[in-house]
């Protein structure tokens, strides 16, 4: 990916003749850098931030003989990216849920949510079958009461999947179908509760309260936020509004086989301090896997 | 630091509008300005290069048209170029005045009087298409066009039961074949259903698909040749972002695209990845989404798509104070 801010640097490193680094070539390579961060679809402002502390980090830093500047700031980004992964953590929701069970606390709560069209519907499918194969009994609940067809989609993915699914009418309040599902998996000792909620742009005020009061009213153990991994500096805006109505715990990133670049996954992590949890790869309820910062910036850094 | 578009230019902007003299440094500073808007805004890097780089080179070479400043002038350059981008080719603009270039004719130009023309809507997974073909039988249906829809989704549970839902609203029949899975078959055998009815516009709505599969994208190239659309339109989302060029370009390439719709708008979404897209394929955005309600399609032409990614309406305000 940093092939030509790894040509650029190489121009500019030898004309500073490797004493240190000057502001000049950090503000000229970190053009490069920026352009090339952006065309992964890092938000802008993300890149500002990460721009800001490679400069603070290394201005004037004083290079060692032999020491080649591209190489010192090319890691020292690495760096700073794999510390925004560190600091999110890990999410592995199959153990939590198992923990739960083990403990005999009830059913494990996790909500779905996001603006329209990113995966969700199909994202509680994915992991409905990803635990039912775990051995982890699963109930659907059919949160989204408002698109059309909604009920149906998610209907018919449970049904292939032989999952309980709770539903009632379009229009009904999602927080009363949230909360017959979780009364539901009480009842009949089901492991976890998936919710699928309606899509809805973080503009929306209604919506976004009508988000938060499914939380409150499920109480879910976590609330994963569906971010469609082809979207560009919109991530941003989506995260920190869903961020700050539903303080969820973590990210699945979907639509990653469009061959996107999957720079979202740095928008949300810095952003929020959250992990990405999983990332979608197709429409096929085994097209999931779990997100794995290491190889991600290995491949983002091709190294 | 979350300066949007308008904010940008609108700085960069006031830089020149309160400069005494139009030098290179002036407008260097001006592109950088520029530069970063854009790419805030999702248009594709390579592009925005491409469009600083014309208008440097013309606000550099250019003199301005009688009546105009040099400050009018490079605003116009600026306004023209990415019109350009987006398709626009009627003739050259030489003011920023809405009223006097807003002549596109729109989606009924491509659309012949006494046939059914056949309108193809395609685009990736969940970018809005059995949404906008709702929205467009209705924006039609409210122009005096007699409407049919065809439901060619074999893929994804409940599309069927969806485009029902929406059309069952405005009165406009869907065919479909909720057991079948041959999408061309289902267009095939949709038109024939219609074809004894009196219909102007037929709108085929299909399932959702990227670049990547290719298996996909040859059903939508076979969609096309047994459909034979008088206008394919990409449903594009207003939120995507780099991908925007090299999707619709594979698009473009199984099935000619002849506009673009960009969706989900009424979010903070700048959708520039729409310029990405006309670049690629000489289409036009011809309307914008801005809402889930079926009246939330709004009709769009490249000058006024540029006015409002540049937000024209305060520009054209600071340089008349200035
Ligand atoms: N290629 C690909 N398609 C996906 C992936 N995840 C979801 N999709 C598709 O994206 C489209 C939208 O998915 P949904 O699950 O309906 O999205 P949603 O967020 O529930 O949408 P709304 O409820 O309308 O907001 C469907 O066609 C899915 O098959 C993925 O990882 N890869
Ligand atoms: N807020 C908003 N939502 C929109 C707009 N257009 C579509 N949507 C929503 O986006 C989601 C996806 O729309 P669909 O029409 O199902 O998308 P699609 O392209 O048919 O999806 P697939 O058939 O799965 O590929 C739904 O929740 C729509 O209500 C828009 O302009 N604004
Ligand atoms: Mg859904
Ligand atoms: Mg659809």
């Amino acid at each position: 990916m940093f092939d030509k801010l790894k040509k650029a640097l190489s121009g500019a490193a030898k004309s500073i003749g490797q004493k240190e680094i000057s502001e000049k070539i950090l503000d000229d390579t970190l053009l490069d850098l920026q352009i090339e961060l952006l065309e992964s679809d890092v938000a802008q402002e993300v890149v500002d931030d990460l721009s800001a502390r490679l400069k603070k980090d290394l201005l004037g830093l004083k290079l060692e003989k032999g020491q080649d500047a591209s190489q010192v700031i090319e890691s020292k980004l690495q760096e700073i990216v794999a510390g925004i992964f560190a600091r999110a953590g890990r999410l592995d929701i199959v153990e939590k849920i198992r923990a739960k069970k083990e403990a005999k606390q009830g059913p494990f709560v996790i909500v779905f949510l996001g603006i329209n069209g990113t995966g969700k519907t199909t994202t509680v499918a994915k992991v409905g079958n990803l635990l039912r194969k775990s051995g982890i009994s699963v109930v659907v609940a059919a949160g989204d009461t408002h698109r059309a067809g909604a009920i149906e989609q998610l209907t018919q993915h449970a049904e292939r999947l032989s999952l309980k699914v709770i539903a009632q009418r379009y229009g009904a309040d999602p927080s009363a179908v949230g909360r017959d599902a979780v009364d539901y998996a009480k009842k009949h000792y089901i492991d976890a509760v998936l919710i699928d909620t309606a899509g809805r742009m973080q503009t929306s005020k209604n919506l976004m309260d009508e988000m938060s009061k499914i939380v409150r009213v499920v109480k879910p153990d976590i609330k994963l936020f569906v971010g469609d991994s082809l979207a560009g500096n919109d991530t941003i805006n989506q995260a920190r509004e869903f961020f700050q109505y539903a303080n969820f715990d973590g990210a699945i990133l979907t639509k990653i086989d469009a061959d996107a670049k999957g720079g979202a996954a740095i928008s949300i992590a810095h952003l929020t301090s959250k992990p990405i949890a999983y990332v979608g790869v197709g429409q096929g309820y085994d097209d999931m896997i779990p997100f794995d910062p290491d190889k991600f910036i290995t491949s983002l850094f091709g190294s | 630091m979350f300066d949007n578009l308008r904010d940008g230019l609108r700085s960069a902007l006031k830089k020149i509008v309160g400069a005494s003299d139009i030098n290179e440094e002036l407008i260097d500073s001006l592109c950088k300005d520029i530069q970063r808007s854009l790419l805030l805004s999702d248009v594709k890097a390579a592009l925005v290069k491409a469009i600083t780089d014309n208008l440097k080179q013309r606000a550099m070479t250019e003199q301005p048209p009688k009546g105009l400043s040099r400050k009018d002038h490079i605003v116009t350059i600026l306004y023209g170029e990415l019109a350009r981008m987006l398709g626009y080719s009627g003739e050259v603009i030489t003011t920023i005045d809405k009223k006097g270039i807003d002549d596109d004719p729109g989606v009924t130009a491509f659309f012949k009087p006494g046939k059914q023309n056949v309108v193809l809507l395609l685009g990736i997974q969940g970018s809005g298409k059995t949404t906008v073909t709702a929205k467009l039988a209705r924006w039609l249906t409210k122009h005096g066009y007699r409407v049919g829809v065809i439901g060619t989704d074999t893929w994804r549970p409940g599309a069927l039961t969806q485009l029902k839902m929406n059309c069952a609203k405005i009165n406009v029949e869907v065919y479909g074949e909720e057991e079948s899975k041959d999408a061309v078959g289902i267009a095939r055998h949709g038109l024939e259903h219609f074809k004894p009815q009196n219909l102007d516009v037929i709108i085929i709505d299909t399932a959702g698909r990227h670049k990547e599969e290719a298996g996909l994208l040859q059903e939508m190239a076979e969609m096309h040749k047994v459909s034979t659309p008088d206008l394919a339109l990409l449903v594009l989302d207003g939120t995507i972002g780099q991908q925007a060029y090299s999707q619709a370009e594979a698009f473009h390439k199984a099935a000619p695209l002849g506009g673009i719709i960009i969706t989900k708008l009424d979010g903070t979404a700048k959708g520039g990845g729409a310029l990405a897209a006309s670049a690629a394929t000489g289409a036009k955005v011809m309307f914008i989404g801005t809402g889930e309600r079926i009246d939330d399609l709004e009709q769009f032409s490249p000058t006024r798509f540029v006015g409002r990614l540049l937000g024209m309406g305060d520009i054209k305000a600071l340089l008349e104070m200035a």
